[in-house]
């Protein structure tokens, strides 16, 4: 049994007759310190599925478990590092990720937290930025602030939904990269969720697939076997990072192109039967 | 030190000043320019234009309590409203005055009211004389008028008499029946009632006319009249002061009770019996009163000051009770749906009351809690304190205190409740992951997320508070702003009118006070960048 895992996982949102299905059948398995990236198109229920893991959303049916517990409430042993950053605008820096840290080790004492919260700031190159609030920041900044905060409260597994999809092209690289040097430095499992599939090679050990929504599946796994450090600027001329950028690209729009027609092919059968005549009915009625 | 400076006035509101200091800083100097004249010199300009169609405007405009008053006339108003204030502080001050300053105030009392008595006789005499010009005017005016009034009205009489006996003559000839005859004499008739009314008229107008010349003021005689006055006043003012300084002044009183007490004890130490029995009693007495005067205070008059004072304490009091039902009854509307369903008919039914109708209800329920103000231990204790004890808090205070929340915790509940029910979802889930219990979510991040939201709605509570505040002192007879209006309203003084034209701008000002501090406030808690409302 692997240490996280999403057992037959459905989520659905909507009243009973009218009910949108976003997950059905998921299934996934992460084995303790590997880095899996979920990479799906956008709608297909990437956020669902993490909220899922951080137990923010609970499944209509199926189980997540992570090292063989169910997870049934959200909790700081599984750090959710958000889309868009969700920093608590009033608070600086510092307070953001002290916030936190109080309530994950209520036992510090003061001297160490200090000292605690301001390796974390320098961890991810905030140092000098600690009494700024989060609109004084750049996105990339902010994106630094929320994975310190998340980081802060060690985490058994990290959970990051699309963490970087806001950022420009270039801030982007550098965050992949200080991310994975901080995973690599201190090992833990992370789930990624993304929609690029050259964040998702450069990162991450494994691939999943996950099927266009509504009724979003896992489809594929591609285990990544390049070696690390993986280094950005060589990594184009690897023949292996290229294939596999190529499969699974390809894959995807495979799947995608399946989902398409999938849909089409999904017409509706109508009765073979004669409609009554309700008006030659209420003639005879008055007849009589 | 310029982004400082200017951020300080972004902070404060006062965002017109900044081309100013970008200007002193040589910033653009061609832009400054065109931005001061938009934020600063349109307004004065502006300003001065209401200013100068309020002067012409405002004396063609007769009313019982006279001619609507001009700027100038306004502001002497206020000038006289703050010399009352400084005055009734000065023989505040002289009572309790003691030893030698009391004497050099004395000194120079007594001075400057003998410098004032050929003044006055002066001023007498000017008025004496614009009077005699005045009727002199007057008279050469009128005497053509009145013996043209004569004339005609002699003229008028003599004609209608005449009138009147041809008419009669003509009546002798009447005969039976003869209807054309009879109608045309109708017609005569009517004629001859047509031209006394005529002349009626123009008699009437004549005497308009005599009437407005006499009433026509005569700026001499204005002149003249005002510098009396304020000649009197001054002269009132200090024999007041004197006699404070003097025979009145508590310590005076004081060393003339003594001296009494003296005597007496020195009598009851050789007195016996029945003697002895009746000073006792008298020196017990003395003793009593000299107590009490030694705690005597000058029994000051409210001045428009003090009132206002007064008024500022009951609007934040009421506010400061509004604020805390208001928001903890917003905090729980915004967290729970139910609670807010089971609120909206209260907030929707009693939003759009009146002040005017609280008020009474005010007054009677305070009433019932204390039923007798001079024997109360919440009257007692309010007056001990510092800072308001003077103000001689009374039920008709707390009624309108009451009232100010009431009308005014609406707007604080309401944002209070959006404000926590429009919390972001990303912020919800922060505390769920980090497990936050409810106080910890509601002081860490509920509360915090909703105070920009929970102070835009406390600036309008004190707006409001307020309007309210002022209507309710005037009703209910709470000494402050109202309350001034009210009596200047009763009193008809010729400067009544222009002293409540005097309130209309304090009232302004304070209430630009008020909000200003408010908007410093919702800035200092507001995150975002978004700048307040103006």
């Amino acid at each position: 049994m692997a240490w996280l895992e999403l057992n037959q996982v459905n989520v659905g949102f909507g009243p009973q007759d009218a009910r949108t299905e976003v997950l059905t059948d998921v299934n996934l398995q992460v084995e303790k310190n590997e880095f899996v990236a979920v990479i799906g198109f956008s709608g297909s229920g990437k956020s669902t599925l993490i909220s899922a893991l951080a137990g923010l959303t609970t499944p209509d049916s199926g189980t997540v478990s992570i090292g063989g517990k169910t997870v049934t409430e959200p909790g700081p042993d599984r750090g959710i590092m958000f889309q868009n950053y969700s920093l608590l605008p009033w608070l600086s820096v510092y307070s953001n990720i002290e916030l936190a840290v109080r309530q994950v080790f209520l036992e510090m004492p003061k001297a160490e937290r200090v000292d605690y919260i301001q390796h974390y700031i320098d961890m991810v190159n905030l140092t000098g930025a600690e009494w700024k609030k989060p609109h004084e920041l750049s996105g990339g900044m902010r994106q630094r602030l929320s994975l310190a905060r998340t980081l802060s409260m060690k985490p058994e597994v990290l959970l990051l939904d699309e963490p970087l999809s806001a950022l420009d092209a270039l801030t982007r690289a550098q965050l992949q990269d200080e991310i994975i040097r901080i995973w690599e430095h201190d090992r833990r499992t992370v789930v990624m969720i993304t929609n690029d599939v050259d964040e998702a090679v450069v990162m991450a050990d494994r691939i999943v697939a996950l099927t266009p929504g509504p009724k979003a599946t896992t489809g594929r796994s591609f285990p990544v076997t390049l070696d690390r450090p993986r280094e950005r600027s060589t990594l184009n001329f690897n023949p292996q990072f290229t294939r596999l950028r190529n499969d699974v690209t390809r894959y995807m729009m495979d799947i995608n192109q399946e989902a398409k027609e999938l849909r089409v092919a999904e017409s509706v059968q109508l009765p073979d039967c004669e409609p009554l005549d309700l008006s030659s009915r209420t003639s005879r009625m008055v007849v009589s | 030190m310029k982004y400082k400076i200017i951020k300080a006035i972004d902070l404060a509101g006062l965002t017109f000043l900044t081309p100013v200091v970008r200007l002193c800083y040589r910033e653009e100097p061609r832009k400054q320019l065109k931005e001061i004249g938009r934020y600063i010199v349109i307004p004065v300009v502006a300003f001065s234009a209401f200013i100068f169609l309020w002067t012409v405007i405002a004396p063609r405009h007769k009313t019982k309590s006279g001619e609507v008053p001009t700027p100038f006339v306004v502001w002497d108003a206020a000038d006289s409203i703050w010399k009352f204030h400084d005055r009734e502080g000065d023989k505040e001050d002289a009572y309790g005055l003691s030893g030698k300053t009391r004497d050099e105030k004395l000194l120079i009392v007594e001075e400057r009211l003998a410098q004032l008595a050929p003044l006055e006789e002066l001023a007498n005499s000017q008025v004496k004389q614009a009077e005699a010009a005045r009727s002199e005017f007057v008279e050469e005016k009128v005497s053509p008028l009145l013996s043209k009034y004569e004339q005609l009205s002699q003229q008028f009489s003599a004609a209608r008499n005449d009138r009147e006996a041809g008419l009669q003559r003509d009546a002798a000839l009447l005969t039976s029946g003869d209807l054309d005859r009879k109608n045309a004499y109708l017609a005569e008739v009517r004629l001859h009632a047509d031209k006394t009314e005529d002349e009626r008229q123009i008699l009437k107008e004549l005497k308009a006319e005599e009437d407005s010349i006499r009433a026509d003021k005569f700026s001499d005689l204005v002149a003249a009249l005002s510098v009396q006055t304020k000649i009197a006043e001054e002269r009132q003012y200090l024999g007041k002061l004197a006699e404070h300084l003097g025979k009145s002044n508590r310590t005076a009183r004081l060393e003339g009770q003594v001296s009494q007490l003296r005597a007496d004890q020195t009598a009851f130490v050789s007195a016996k019996g029945e003697e002895a029995f009746r000073l006792a009693k008298r020196i017990v007495k003395h003793e009593e009163r000299i107590k009490k005067t030694s705690e005597s205070t000058y029994a000051k008059p409210w001045t428009l000051p003090m009132q206002i004072y007064r008024s500022l304490a009951c609007v934040f009091v009421g506010f400061f009770i509004g604020s805390a039902i208001a928001i903890p009854v917003g905090v729980l509307c915004g967290l729970s749906s139910t609670f807010m369903a089971a609120m909206t008919p209260f907030i929707a039914l009693f939003k759009p009351v009146s002040p005017i109708v609280w008020l009474p209800i005010a007054l009677i329920i305070v009433g019932g809690f204390i039923p007798d103000p001079d024997k109360h231990w919440l009257i007692d204790l309010l007056a001990s304190l510092p800072l308001i004890g003077w103000m001689k808090i009374n039920p008709a205070f707390i009624a309108s205190a009451v009232t100010v929340a009431l009308c005014s915790l609406w707007a604080t509940m309401v944002n209070t409740a959006l404000g926590v029910a429009s919390i972001e979802k990303d912020h919800i889930n922060v505390a769920r992951v980090l497990r936050l219990g409810f106080w910890d979510r509601l002081v860490k991040i509920v509360i915090p997320s909703a105070l920009p939201l929970i102070f835009a709605g406390l600036r309008i509570s004190l707006g409001v508070g307020w309007m309210v505040l002022v209507a309710a002192e005037l009703l209910s007879s709470s000494e402050g702003i109202g309350k001034f209006v009210w009596d200047q309203f009763n009193n008809g003084a010729s400067d009544s009118f222009a002293k409540m034209m005097v309130v209309v701008f304090v009232v302004g000002f304070v209430g630009l006070l008020l909000d200003r501090i408010m908007i410093v406030f919702q800035r200092l808690v507001s995150f975002d960048d978004a700048p307040a409302a103006m």
